[in-house]
């Protein structure tokens, strides 16, 4: 019957030639393989040259850093969606608007090199590798989640990927120390530490520094910036906003987190200093978020919204990326938006799996608490209930 | 085309892919998502459902739409207000698109979580057009599942309200476990417990839920499962009046079945709190009245006089200027009971009661013995006007050591009011009115104006309050001894 219908439309088409050609001559001979753009000043502390302003992506890159940002961006909308609905409860914290970061920084690293940061981790743990059908599973607490639904937003892992983590300005100190390990086994490899600037101000941060600087850690301290730690605009919290300097003996590059191309050559240029011996290195990236500081958080009340109404207007990551390629002819208007549906279709399918995939039994309670240890008993909840560990 | 009703069917069940919307631009095979063009089937809408934006919220009000039909939404615009249980906040949007449909007017109370309260078209469709799914919630459960069991999608749409995290629980295993007072209920009537939907924890059925089945509401009835058995007779049951099902929605209150025979004015948060505060004050103070009568006589003519060389004053400002005075001279008034002792207080602050629209406040007169006639009348003048408009601050009306209520200007002869703790008295000044008063020679006239001190007879007596007012009665009467002495 399908079939029937088709024949007889496509027959119809036929008909009409001018149709046709209208829709076979699209320019798909315009489209270039490679460009080159130009981004914002870096600014440098301590540093005598820096990333180049000068970047240049293929046709391929460019596409895929389109669709992982776009996979970010509506997998945390999806979250968001769910959260509402309460189906995820707890803790949620979203990436919208800061994609570029994770992003842009994956690309010039490997997936050798190491990254630790805070409880904002859902885009890290996709970039990480972990697919976004096992971060919403995670979320909702499902078997299938990256963490076997143990863990929930703020303690996601993948390879070489240490989350997730909720104390603020804890995971600088461990960044570190995951430094000294590579650098102490002679791997070749970075660790990335991020924090926000909120952390920054925590007195930790600043002993890690001291630390990283002396023994000539291969850590790069990324601070993402989006203006405000909760719920504190970054003027009433910091004496000095300029976060990149505030390692004082660690040079430090600032760089515009809302172009994709500007930090992948930032942390390009980081990754390299550190890797040949250099020490430590802190990238400030200005970035901002579209959402409230957590799902409690509704975003609006220490900020208009006209300044986030402007940002996503003006600075979207996404958009900016997009008019980027169209109009320097690497990709078409229609294959991004063809990827913006492909994604669409992937999310919506995993948060129908994030939905129904069978949560843990009970017994998982007891599992997971050393590593390979024997099994033993574990207390459960009062002293007349106990389990085995696996 | 005549296949299009078998087009539509198809399109509602999961047989055609149904992710793209509209023509993809510039895709050659566009026939194959023939039957997505707006021409032959509605526009799929962007669902648009209750958020909970608490943690605890479980139903909220939307109080106003942001966006009317067809209006363009770009990511992050607000689209409703939202009343929750313990703020007002907006829904924002995700995505660019147009709005197409608000299902939940604005004014509705009660929309529980997860409830399709509007549809959304993505940018570019035709947002007319838009496909609006005839049941809530889940739009596939119609036709397209035989195989399943019709009971988990039941259990879907019912326990999306409530205790969403227990989905897995299914429904059916909800009704074997049935109360003595459901089991008799069900047994009695004859009913099938399979067919009534249940509201409780983990899917059981509760006796409410039987009572509104009895009543023959039609949200009770599960919709793929029809009740074998109806109620043979149905019971005289002294049941509540159904709720409002949660698929429809004009916002019409339960009440309104009935006759409206009274009015219901909902308590503002300022209401509350003035009751809360007079209660507490007249049931735990004990209050005790005395009355003077003042002559007016001088403070009219010197009023008189004032208003001739241009200074305005009013009445109430000589009344202030005279219970200050007189709380210096007497200023065992001016205290407040503690737990352990009397607090006498140095400092004269005096209270202005003033009529707002939202209710009685009083802002505060602060050291009104250094105050002249004129300062204390444009710092009352002030402070009322403020007070009108809501823009007092909280030290301004917070605080103060005695009040002053005059509701003389309405004509009032004499009232008592209650006094605002912690201060312990409050002052009810009455209207003027004339009197005449026979002499040896005829009679005249005199102004008097009655004054009742309320107080709180721990800390002022009937004693100390009638020293207090034979004080503000002579203060009063000779206005110009009071200022200069």
């Amino acid at each position: 019957m399908l079939s029937c219908a088709a024949r007889l439309v496509r027959a119809q088409i036929q008909s009409k030639p001018t149709a046709c050609w209208v829709v076979a001559a699209r320019g798909y001979a315009d489209i270039v393989d490679e460009a080159t753009f130009t981004t914002n000043e870096y600014a440098l502390h301590k540093l005598d040259e820096g990333p180049s302003q000068t970047v240049t992506v293929t046709r391929d890159d460019a596409l895929k850093y389109y669709r992982q940002m776009q996979t970010i961006r509506r997998m945390e909308t999806a979250a968001g969606n769910l959260y509402k609905s309460k189906v995820i409860r707890g803790f949620c914290h979203l990436y919208s608007g800061q994609e570029a970061c994770a992003v842009g920084m994956e690309a010039a690293l490997t997936p050798d090199d190491h990254v630790i940061t805070a409880y904002r981790a859902h885009g890290w743990t996709y970039t990480r590798g972990v697919p976004p059908v096992n971060i919403l599973a995670e979320l909702t607490g499902r078997k299938t989640g990256c963490a076997k639904g143990k863990g929930g937003s703020m303690h996601m892992y993948g390879k070489n990927f240490y989350g997730g983590n909720g104390i603020v300005g804890a995971q600088v100190p461990l960044g570190a120390g995951i430094a000294l390990a590579l650098k102490y086994t002679g791997s070749n490899n970075v660790c990335v530490a991020l924090y926000g600037d909120g952390a920054a101000n925590q007195g930790q941060v600043f002993e890690t520094y001291n630390m990283a600087k002396l023994w000539d850690l291969p850590v790069i301290f990324v601070c993402e910036n989006n203006g405000y730690g909760m719920g504190t605009a970054v003027e009433r919290a910091s004496a000095s906003t300029d976060y990149y300097t505030r390692g004082d003996y660690v040079p430090g590059i600032r760089a515009d987190g809302m172009d994709v191309l500007a930090v992948r050559e930032a942390t390009r240029f980081a990754a390299e200093w550190c890797r040949s011996g250099k020490g430590p290195v802190i990238l400030e990236v200005a970035t901002y978020r579209y959402s409230g500081h957590s799902m409690s958080d509704p975003g609006t009340s220490y900020r208009p919204r006209e300044e986030i109404q402007e940002m996503r207007k003006t600075r979207d990551p996404i958009t900016g990326l997009r008019e980027k390629l169209i109009s320097a002819n690497i990709a078409t208007a229609e294959e991004m938006k063809q990827i913006d549906l492909d994604v669409r279709a992937e999310i919506d399918k995993a948060v129908e799996q994030a939905k129904t995939d069978p949560e843990l039994p009970v017994e998982e309670m007891y599992t997971d608490i050393f590593v390979d240890e024997p099994p033993f008993k574990v207390r459960g909840t009062n002293p007349f209930m106990y389990g085995m560990s696996k | 085309m005549a296949s299009s009703v078998l087009w539509r069917t198809l399109g509602r069940t999961k047989l055609l892919p149904s992710h793209t919307l509209g023509r993809p631009a510039g895709c050659t095979e566009w026939y194959r998502n023939f039957y997505r063009t707006p021409e032959v089937f509605g526009v799929a809408p962007i669902k648009l459902h209750m958020p909970a934006l608490s943690p605890t919220m479980e139903e909220g009000t939307i109080i106003s739409w942001l966006k009317k039909e067809g209006d363009p939404i770009a990511a992050g615009d607000p689209l409703c207000e939202i009343e929750t249980d313990k703020a007002t906040l907006t829904m924002d949007a995700d995505d660019d698109g147009v709005m197409a449909k608000i299902l939940v007017p604005g004014n509705t109370k009660n929309v529980r979580i997860n409830e399709l309260i509007a549809l959304m078209v993505a940018e570019g469709e035709d947002h007319t057009q838009v496909d609006i799914p005839t049941e809530t919630g889940t739009p596939s459960a119609a036709v397209d599942t035989p195989a399943d069991a019709p009971v988990p999608t039941a259990t879907e749409d019912t326990s999306s309200s409530e205790f969403s995290s227990m989905r897995h629980v299914a429904g059916g295993k909800g009704h074997v476990d049935l109360s003595p007072a459901v089991r008799y209920l069900v047994d009695s009537n004859g009913l099938d417990a399979a067919a009534i939907v249940p509201t409780g924890p983990h899917g059981r059925l509760l006796k409410g839920d039987v009572l509104k089945f009895l009543a023959g509401d039609p949200s009770s009835r599960r919709q793929e499962v029809v009740a074998p058995t109806m109620p043979s007779a149905p019971t005289p049951l002294a049941a509540p009046p159904p709720p409002p099902p949660p698929v429809t929605h004009p916002a019409v209150p339960p009440a309104a079945a009935e006759e409206d025979e009274f009015v219901d004015i909902p308590h503002t948060s300022m209401r509350r709190v003035i009751a809360k505060r007079l209660t507490q004050s007249k049931t735990t103070v004990p209050h005790a009245y005395s009355s003077i009568d003042c002559e007016m006589g001088s403070v009219l003519r010197l009023r008189k006089q004032l208003q001739g060389s241009g200074v305005k004053v009013s009445v109430n400002d000589f009344i202030i200027k005279a219970v200050g005075q007189a709380l210096k001279t007497v200023p065992e008034v001016n205290a407040q009971w503690m737990g352990e002792a009397v607090q006498l207080l140095s400092n004269v602050d005096i209270s202005v009661a003033v009529a707002t629209d939202k209710g009685l406040i009083t802002p505060i007169v602060t050291d009104v013995p250094s105050r002249g006639l004129q300062n204390i009348s444009e710092t009352v003048k002030e402070l009322a006007g403020r007070a009108r408009i809501g823009k007092l601050l909280p030290q301004e009306y917070q605080g103060g050591t005695f009040s002053v209520s005059n509701l003389g200007m309405f004509g009032i002869s004499q009232f008592s009011a209650i006094i605002n703790p912690p201060q312990s008295c409050i002052m009810a000044i009455g209207g003027s009115r004339v009197l005449v008063e026979p002499t040896e020679d005829g009679h005249t006239t005199k102004t008097v104006m009655t004054v009742t001190l309320c107080s709180d007879s721990r800390v002022v007596d009937d004693a100390l309050a009638s020293t207090f007012l034979e004080n503000f009665k002579e203060n009063l009467e000779n206005p110009f001894k009071a200022a200069l002495l």
